[in-house]
C-alpha cells in the first residue's frame, strides 16, 4: 500500500496560488531541491500541466537554492508587465515578459544548478536509464537532445535529465536532475504526435530561444527522482534530416574529450572531473548515433542498453 | 558594545561557527538553511568549508545535503586560487625583475599560504609597486598584453590622479583582473600609510620573486581597506581575513604594543581600535591586555556600532532591510566617500557620476 500524497495535479488551483503567496512551494528535482516565491506570477496553470507528476510539499527545512520569481517596479507593471527571477536576491537576467514567467523560471534553475552545484561534475547531456543503466547522450544545444530524450522517456525509458549529466565523483553515479523537458520550435509538433501520453504545457511563442514548451516528466521518473543510476553507455547524438540510422563506435579517448568538451564545469573542476570523465569514458561503450527518425533512434537505443556484451567490440 | 547584533540573523550561527566551527555540531537542517545562504552571501562558505573538512571526525557528522554545498565551494575555490596561481606566473614573466612587487589582500595571503585564505573565490590579484616603477610596470603589462577595461577619459583621470591604483586590467580571456597600486591609501584620503615605512620593511616571499608588506603592515592595511576605504556593508570577510592575521602573528603583549605603534605610524591608530573592537566581539579574536587604544567618542562609537552591525553582518535577501537599515547603509556610504576625498573634489566627482548616469 503507498501513502498518497497530493502531487501539482491533484492540488487545487487556490491551493496552489495561496501556497506561493506564502513561500512554501518546493520542488524536489533528485539533485536539488528548490523553494519558490512567486506571489503575483500568475503560471499556475502552465505550472500545473508540466510538473502534474511532482509530489506537492509545504515543509521542507532545507532547501539548496530560494527563489524568487516577481514583477518588476510598479511602473513596469503599468507599463509593459515584465517578470524578474532571483536567486538570494541576485538577478541573473534580464526581466522576461510577465506570460513568459514559465520559462524563466526553468531557465533561472538551470542556470543556478549550473552555476552552484560544483561538487559535482555537469555534463550537458541527456540522461535516462532502463533498470539502474543510464545511457549519457552528450550533445552541444542544436543537436535534438531534448527531442531525444523526451521521446525515450515516452517509450518507457526513465529521464534523470534533458540537459544535466549529473556526475557524482565520489561513487561515480549519475543523479536526477530531473526537470520538465525544454521542447523548442518544430520539436515541440514532433513530440505531441509521437505518443498520445506527452503532456505538453503551453507553446511560449518567440522567446529567446525560439518557441519553447515544456513536456511533464511522467510518473515513473518522478518516483524514481531520489534513484542514482550507473553509467553504461554513452552517446553523442545528431539528428540529421533524411538520414538512416548510422553507428559509429568512439574509441575511449574520443568519448573522453567529446564528453568533457560538453561539460558545464570540466575546466573549473580540474583533477576532479579529469577522473570521473575518465572513468565513464573507459567503463562504458561510447557511439555516434545520426537519425532522422525518433523510432528508429529509440529502438537502437534500448538494444544498445539491454545488451552491453554486444557493443563492446 | 551594544547588544543590538546579537538579534542579527548572524549571531545565531555563523558567527559562532567562524569562532569555533564545532558549532557546527548543533545545528539542525534548518539551521543549515540560512547559515549556508548568510555565509554564502558574505563569500564564507568556502572557508566554512574548509575547516570542517579538515576538522576531525566532523565532517562527517554534517548532513550530507549540507556538505555538497560545502563540497561546492570548496572546488571552486580551488580554481579560483590556482586561477590566481596562474595569473601570479604570468605576471613575474611580464613584469621586469628590477622592479619590486608587492602582493596585496587576498594575492599575498595565498602565496603566503595563510589558513584563511583557503576558501577565497578572488576576482582580482593586487599588486604594489613603487610610484617611480609605476610608469615601467603598467608599460610593461601593456606590451604583454594586459589593457584596461575603462575607456573613459573621466574615469582614466579619476584613477591616476586621486586613487592609489591604475585602472584594472585584463589579459585577453584571462578570468581575473590586475590591480596595480603605488600606495595603499588613495592619495586624496584622510589617513594616508606611510610609504616610506611600507617600502622598508618588504617581506620576500620564499621561492617567489614576489613581496608582501610587513605582517602588522598587512594588519593595518587590511583594516585601512575596510574602514576607509569601504561602504562597510558586507565586510564581514575583512573582519575574518583580520582576525586570522592577528592570531598568526600577535602572540606576546610587546606584539600588541609594536603593532599599535605601526599603526600610530600610518595615521590608521583608529582603524585599528575599530578592527579589535568588531573581531573582538563578534569573533573571538584575541585581546591585548595592557594596551589601551584610544576609543573615539561616544557619540562617534555609537555610529559606528550602528553601521557595522546593520551594515557589515550579512542579511537573508528576501526581506527588504528595514528603514533603520537602510538609513545606516546609506550612512555608511555617506562616511565612505567623506574619507576618500575632500569635499570639494567629491561635490565634482557626484555631480559628474549623476550627469553620466542622467545621460545614459
Amino acid at each position: 500500500m503507498s501513502i498518497k500524497y497530493q502531487t501539482f495535479d491533484t492540488i487545487s488551483r487556490s491551493e496552489f496560488s495561496s501556497a506561493l503567496q506564502t513561500s512554501s512551494l518546493n520542488l524536489d528535482y533528485g539533485a536539488c531541491r528548490v523553494k519558490v516565491m512567486a506571489g503575483g506570477i500568475r503560471f499556475e496553470e502552465s505550472f500545473k500541466v508540466v510538473y502534474r507528476a511532482f509530489r506537492f510539499t509545504e515543509d521542507e527545512p532545507f532547501s539548496d537554492f530560494h527563489v524568487r520569481l516577481h514583477p518588476g517596479s510598479l511602473a513596469r507593471r503599468l507599463i509593459r508587465p515584465t517578470v524578474h527571477f532571483a536567486i538570494d536576491g541576485v538577478h541573473p537576467f534580464d526581466p522576461f515578459p510577465l506570460s513568459d514567467a514559465l520559462p524563466m523560471y526553468e531557465w533561472g534553475i538551470n542556470w543556478s544548478f549550473a552555476q552552484r552545484f560544483n561538487q559535482y561534475v555537469l555534463l550537458h547531456a541527456g540522461t535516462l536509464a532502463l533498470g539502474d543503466r543510464a545511457v549519457i547522450m552528450a550533445a552541444t544545444p542544436g543537436s535534438g537532445k531534448s527531442t531525444l530524450s523526451a521521446a525515450l522517456m515516452l517509450r518507457g525509458f526513465r529521464l534523470l535529465s534533458d540537459e544535466f549529466g549529473v556526475l557524482d565523483p565520489e561513487t561515480g553515479n549519475l543523479l536526477p536532475m530531473l526537470k520538465p523537458v525544454a521542447l523548442k520550435n518544430r520539436s515541440i509538433d514532433v513530440i505531441r504526435s509521437f505518443s498520445d501520453d506527452a503532456w505538453l504545457g503551453p507553446t511560449f511563442k518567440a522567446t529567446r530561444k525560439g518557441d519553447v514548451a515544456h513536456l511533464a516528466p511522467d510518473e515513473a521518473s518522478v518516483s524514481a527522482v531520489r534513484q542514482p543510476a550507473k553509467p553504461a553507455l554513452v552517446i553523442f547524438p545528431k539528428y540529421d534530416l533524411g538520414a538512416e540510422l548510422s553507428l559509429k563506435p568512439q574509441a575511449p579517448e574520443q568519448a573522453f574529450a567529446r564528453l568533457a568538451f560538453n561539460s558545464f564545469n570540466y575546466a573549473l573542476l580540474g583533477p576532479i572531473s579529469f577522473a570521473a570523465v575518465a572513468d565513464v569514458a573507459a567503463s562504458c561503450p561510447a557511439y555516434e548515433l545520426r537519425y532522422s527518425r525518433l523510432e528508429d533512434a529509440v529502438r537502437c537505443l534500448q538494444d544498445l542498453l539491454f545488451e552491453p556484451s554486444l557493443t563492446n567490440a | 558594545m551594544h547588544k543590538n547584533w546579537q538579534r542579527s540573523l548572524a549571531a545565531r550561527h555563523l558567527l559562532p561557527l567562524l569562532r569555533d566551527c564545532r558549532h557546527a555540531l548543533s545545528m539542525s537542517l534548518a539551521d543549515w538553511d540560512d547559515t549556508i545562504r548568510l555565509a554564502r552571501q558574505a563569500r564564507l562558505l568556502g572557508l566554512i568549508a574548509g575547516r570542517l573538512k579538515e576538522t576531525q571526525d566532523l565532517w562527517e557528522r554534517i548532513p550530507e545535503r549540507v556538505r555538497g554545498h560545502l563540497q561546492s565551494s570548496i572546488n571552486f575555490s580551488a580554481h579560483r586560487l590556482q586561477m590566481v596561481r596562474m595569473e601570479l606566473r604570468a605576471l613575474d614573466k611580464a613584469l621586469p625583475p628590477t622592479i619590486a612587487v608587492v602582493l596585496l589582500k587576498g594575492a599575498a595571503y595565498i602565496a603566503q599560504n595563510q589558513g584563511f585564505a583557503r576558501g577565497r573565490m578572488p576576482n582580482d590579484v593586487d599588486l604594489l609597486v613603487r610610484r617611480t616603477d609605476l610608469d615601467e610596470a603598467e608599460a610593461a603589462l601593456a606590451a604583454a598584453g594586459w589593457a584596461a577595461e575603462t575607456t573613459s577619459d573621466y574615469d582614466q583621470r579619476y584613477y591616476r590622479e586621486w586613487s592609489h591604483e591604475l585602472p584594472p586590467m585584463r589579459f585577453p580571456g584571462h578570468a581575473l583582473e590586475v590591480d596595480l597600486h603605488h600606495t595603499i591609501t588613495p592619495v586624496t584620503s584622510r589617513v594616508r600609510a606611510n610609504d616610506v615605512l611600507l617600502f622598508s620593511s618588504l617581506q620576500a616571499i620564499p621561492d617567489s620573486r614576489y613581496f608582501t608588506l610587513h605582517p602588522f603592515d598587512q594588519i593595518i592595511h587590511a583594516a585601512i581597506h575596510l574602514f576607509q576605504d569601504s561602504e562597510l556593508a558586507g565586510h564581514l570577510r575583512d573582519l575574518v581575513d583580520l582576525d586570522g592575521m592577528i592570531r598568526r602573528v600577535i602572540h606576546a603583549e610587546s606584539d600588541w604594543t609594536d603593532l599599535q605603534q605601526r599603526a600610530d605610524q600610518h595615521g590608521a591608530g583608529r582603524y585599528l581600535c575599530y578592527t579589535l573592537r568588531y573581531c573582538g566581539t563578534w569573533l573571538g579574536t584575541p585581546m591585548p591586555q595592557l594596551i589601551t587604544l584610544q576609543p573615539p567618542s561616544t557619540f562617534v562609537q555609537k555610529f559606528m556600532d550602528m553601521i557595522l552591525t546593520r551594515g557589515t553582518l550579512p542579511r537573508l535577501p528576501d526581506t527588504p532591510p528595514s528603514l533603520s537599515d537602510r538609513f545606516a547603509l546609506q550612512a555608511g556610504v555617506i562616511r565612505y566617500h567623506w574619507l576618500r576625498m575632500p569635499l570639494k573634489l567629491l561635490a565634482g566627482h557626484l555631480i559628474h557620476k549623476t550627469m553620466a548616469l542622467i545621460r545614459r
